[in-house]
């Protein structure tokens, strides 16, 4: 009986080991810890064997002790097992910011990587965006359409390590993930150098170029999506770098450290990609947004009529309404109002709603929540927080885009699409398969439906508003012959004096193929150009698949 | 009799078995220097280290044979394992080393010298200990070792040298040594000794009135230990070597009582100590928290074990092979952090073979331990084994993260005069000790 009972202890003990290796992979190092320190203890009464009572003190304390300092000796080996198998990619790969803002990473990602055949990065017609080459028995980086390195990132081995998908796909381009797992063993036991996999993405280089070309001088961001699938097809941020300097094989570059101070003084941040980093006031895209809620609670139809005769009275504030076509008019649909853009209509539609509802929209939105994508994507907010909606000023400002809500680019193009998409907001991706050294497709991206905030009828209802608003209204610069395009602008007041201007809008022939979200940030673009930018990207667009696929 | 113990052997187990460390460090010191070279290029010149260190322990085999000496046959081939493993990583890092900075340029080279010393110290302990009865007055000046241990704490703490806020070290003229590694030594002497004397006075108890209490006056000395243990922590902030004397104290007055109550005391006073001086100094609040997590200051704090982490996960199963990978990155590495070192090169097999020979030759000594005859020998090798095995596992522990890193030893591995010297003579000890008459 006690024998079954200790070798049951030692059982749960290998159990609760197994368990804290294999099961969890998140698992704290704290935490790690206390399973170990239980499993020491099942271990220490599983091995308190019966001793013979004739035998000697001193030879029962002996082999008490030498037990003892078995059990210690066995979970001493599951700590190695640990840290050197189960966890060892985790913690070889594991990085870490300072309080200075510098990152720390294990050294030997970078000395030994330039003996690593990378990667090479494709783009969707299989151009070449990031390159391997031989060189001197050295693997050579660089970057033939520089244009996407707003997506691609920078490698810097021995300087500024790596950015963009560079640095989020480190695993899979530097082989450590991704190949087969014998192949991968063999090589590191016959320290033979790892081939890493080809990503080839979602991106189209040519239209990339395109649209920094179209961004010329302004800071700004461009963002194309496929409607049906989520795919991003354009990601561009402006002004933007050249990844081949900053590639280096030593450490002692003086040119590459020139070019990177210069990156990090230049007030325009290059560095940084606005089109999953950047936090922008949405203006009167979110209008759509707004209208959309009001439609799906049932509280407004395009057809419902606002007064709108110019001002309205919140509260003590008097709101001025500018876009009205015809001053004479009072009476405005909701349709109108999107389309001649009135805040003192999305003002109304805004207090209708109420400030609890439209925050528990927030998150059926994606706001507050993580984006799932192939790169970091910063938070868009409503607000800083729930209580702030509850003041109807503030409401009213948030109806039509102003406030304290923030959007990214890409969430603003994800919403617009979605409108076109019978209200399912696609997951967006870049990286359409990977494919190892053998040839073989190790993962192939799946087109997958991430939230669907409002039903089809509402989706619907807001598409044809946002159609309306370029054949009927102010958004008329975005029509392009041949298709159907439906838009809306935005003017982001940035407290500064200076405006954000926005485009949001897809495209179809006539069903909707791809949609677009435009910024100009502060000063640098007027509207028109963000129209004409974004109706510009979306023909081309079309333009280049129609032929892709003739 | 004297006779029959005199007349000259072979002791052909040992001898074979000495070969694996002999073709290790063979081969092992090839493969450094073919790595260093990038090509397949090198003399005899290269590995005479080698040479000569498989050719010192045969012939001490041999001449342990020739003197008929027949005791453990396998406690000298791990010892010589794991002397190779520390031998072929200090000449694998030295290169390394020396271009980090001037300090590092003779490590090798003294690293080679104390490994002699190490030898030249066991092959004596074993050869001389018979005939000049050194076990007869190791029992016999008990309260010697005592002072002896007492007085290398407190010159450590008058007069010690202070490196990354612990006293560790006594300079002497051009020698710096390291006391713990003595001490370690001269409280288990006391400690059989004394315990074998009071053995089954310890074992009672002490009646006072209707209260059965532990033997008050016998445990005076103990408390004394005890003490000199807090104040290694306290004032020399060595809390490597205060765990290491608690852990011996408590083990073997365990053994010798086999009272458990001792050892639940010991421990709890310890830890309120160990509380006590973590509220009072930040030092120690530090090493907790590089302990639980050293990410959250890993550039300055918690580097070391960032970096020991590093190198542990690079290792993986196999390791890089020697040579191959990046150790160095690691701060200290041929002393406080050579396991992580072997962790990188010689992977998950590597640790786990260096743990396994640890096991292997504690267990040994227990087993001479048990065989004993004589009391004082029982607890002296018991004891002995004790301190091998927590000063690995305080160590090992630390560098794994299991427990906070202590600045401590690996046995026969690290760089280090005191601690190769002296864990060379406690092998010499054993070995003499498992020639003894054996208990029928």
């Amino acid at each position: 009986m006690q024998n079954a009972f200790r070798g049951l202890l030692l059982l749960a003990a290998a159990g609760l080991i197994s368990w804290g290796l294999f099961s969890s992979d998140g698992i704290s190092d704290a935490r790690w810890l206390g399973i170990l320190g239980l499993a020491w203890l099942l271990l220490l009464l599983g091995t308190r064997i019966p001793l013979a009572p004739t035998l000697p003190t001193f030879n029962r304390t002996i082999i008490r002790t030498g037990l003892v300092l078995t059990t210690v000796f066995v979970i001493v080996t599951a700590q190695l097992v640990r840290i050197q198998v189960v966890e060892g990619d985790n913690i070889y790969y594991k990085t870490a910011t300072a309080p200075d803002g510098e990152i720390i990473a294990n050294p030997r990602t970078a000395s030994g990587d330039l003996d690593v055949a990378r990667g090479r990065i494709y783009d969707r017609n299989g151009v070449v965006l990031a390159d391997t080459q031989l060189v001197d028995g050295q693997y050579l980086r660089s970057y033939p359409e520089p244009a996407s390195a707003c997506v691609v990132g920078y490698y810097s081995p021995f300087l500024y390590g790596a950015s963009g998908l560079e640095l989020a796909y480190e695993k899979e381009l530097s082989g450590a993930a991704g190949n087969n797992p014998i192949t991968r063993v063999l090589k590191s036991l016959l320290h033979r150098p790892q081939t890493g996999a080809d990503l080839s993405l979602t991106l189209d280089a040519s239209l990339q170029g395109q649209a920094l070309d179209l961004l010329g001088g302004s800071r700004g961001s461009v963002v194309v999506l496929d409607i049906r699938t989520g795919e991003v097809v354009v990601m561009a941020s402006n002004p933007t770098y050249d990844p081949n300097q900053l590639f280096t094989t030593s450490a002692n570059d003086a040119a590459a450290k020139a070019y990177w101070q210069s990156l990090i003084d230049d007030p325009a941040a290059p560095l940084v990609t606005r089109g999953n980093l950047g936090l922008y006031t949405p203006g009167s895209t979110f209008k759509t947004v707004t209208a959309g809620i009001a439609i799906e609670e049932g509280l407004a139809k395009p057809d419902s009529v606002y007064e709108d005769n110019g001002q309205l009275d919140i509260d003590g504030r008097v709101l001025v309404e500018n876009n009205r076509p015809d001053e004479a008019r009072d009476q405005w649909t909701l349709a109108e109002g999107i389309a001649w853009s009135l805040n003192v209509v999305l003002a109304q539609v805004g207090l209708q709603i109420g400030g609890t509802d439209l925050w528990k929209y927030g998150p059926r939105f994606g706001f507050g929540e993580d984006i799932p994508f192939d790169l970091p994507v910063a938070e868009s907010q409503l607000a800083n927080g729930r209580e702030v909606l509850s003041n109807k000023n503030a409401l009213a400002d948030t109806a039509f885009g102003q406030g304290q809500i923030q959007v990214t680019p890409l969430h603003m193009a994800m919403i617009a699409a979605m409108w076109a998409n019978d209200g399912r907001m696609m997951e967006p991706y870049l990286v359409d398969t990977v494919t190892d050294a053998d040839g073989t497709v190790t993962r192939q991206a799946a087109p997958a439906t991430w939230k669907t905030p409002v039903s089809p009828q509402t989706a619907n209802d807001v598409e044809q508003m946002m159609i309306n608003a370029v054949q009927n209204g102010s958004v008329s610069g975005a029509a392009a012959d041949g298709y159907v395009v439906g838009g809306k602008t935005g003017t982001a007041e940035t407290g500064d004096g200076t405006n954000h201007s926005w485009f949001i809008g897809f495209i179809g022939d006539p069903e909707p193929r791809y949609a677009v979200a435009v910024v100009l940030e502060g000063g640098s673009g007027g509207l028109s150009s963000a129209v004409s930018i974004g109706r510009d990207m979306l023909a081309g667009t079309i333009q280049a698949r129609r032929e892709e696929a003739s | 009799m004297m006779q029959a113990r005199y007349r000259p052997t072979f002791r052909a187990t040992e001898f074979n078995l000495l070969l694996i460390p002999g073709a290790l460090a063979i081969v092992g010191l090839l493969m450094i220097i073919v790595v260093g070279r990038g090509a397949v290029d090198w003399t005899w010149g290269d590995i005479w280290v080698s040479l000569a260190f498989a050719g010192a322990v045969l012939f001490i085999s041999v001449s342990f044979g020739i003197r008929g000496f027949r005791g453990d046959q396998v406690l000298l081939p791990i010892t010589a394992t794991l002397a190779v493993l520390g031998m072929l990583m200090i000449q694998r890092l030295h290169p390394d080393l020396a271009a980090i900075a001037d300090g590092y340029a003779m490590v090798a080279q003294r690293h080679l010298m104390y490994l002699a010393a190490g030898l030249v110290v066991l092959w004596l302990v074993v050869m001389l200990s018979g005939p000049l009865r050194v076990m007869n007055w190791l029992r016999k000046y008990k309260y010697t070792w005592l002072l002896a241990t007492l007085a290398l704490q407190a010159a450590t703490f008058v007069v010690g040298t202070e490196v990354y806020g612990a006293r560790l070290w006594i300079q002497i003229g051009p020698v710096q040594i390291q006391p713990s590694e003595i001490v370690k030594v001269t409280l288990v002497i006391f400690l059989a000794s004394y315990l074998d004397d009071k053995r089954d006075l310890i074992g009672s108890s002490w009646q006072v009135g209707r209260l059965s209490l532990p033997p008050i006056p016998y445990l005076l000395p103990m408390g004394i230990m005890w003490a000199a243990s807090l104040m290694t922590l306290v004032a020399l902030n060595d809390l490597g070597s205060a765990l290491l004397f608690f852990g011996i104290f408590l083990t073997m007055l365990y053994i010798a009582s086999g009272r458990l109550i001792y050892v639940g005391v010991g421990l709890f006073t310890f830890a309120a100590a160990c509380w006590a001086a973590w509220t009072a100094f930040s030092r120690i609040e530090i090493r907790v928290q590089n302990w639980i997590d050293p990410w959250r200051d890993p550039y300055v704090t918690g580097y070391q074990q960032v970096q020991s982490d590093y190198a542990l996960a690079s290792g993986g199963l196999f390791g890089t092979g020697f040579g191959l990978g990046h150790p160095t990155f690691i701060p200290e590495v041929h002393t406080d952090f050579v396991f992580s070192a072997i962790g990188e090169e010689l992977g998950l097999l590597g640790t786990l073979a260096v743990i396994a020979l640890y096991f292997v030759l504690v267990m040994r000594g227990y087993a001479i331990a048990m065989r004993a005859e004589d009391g004082f020998v029982q607890l002296l090798a018991a004891g002995l084994s004790t301190s091998l095995a927590i000063q690995t596992i305080i160590i090992i522990g630390g560098v794994t993260r299991l427990i906070p890193l202590t600045g401590i030893t690996l046995p026969f591995i690290s760089y280090g005069g005191s601690s190769l010297i002296t864990n060379f003579g406690i092998v010499g000890l054993l070995l003499f000790m498992s020639s003894l008459p054996r208990r029928a």
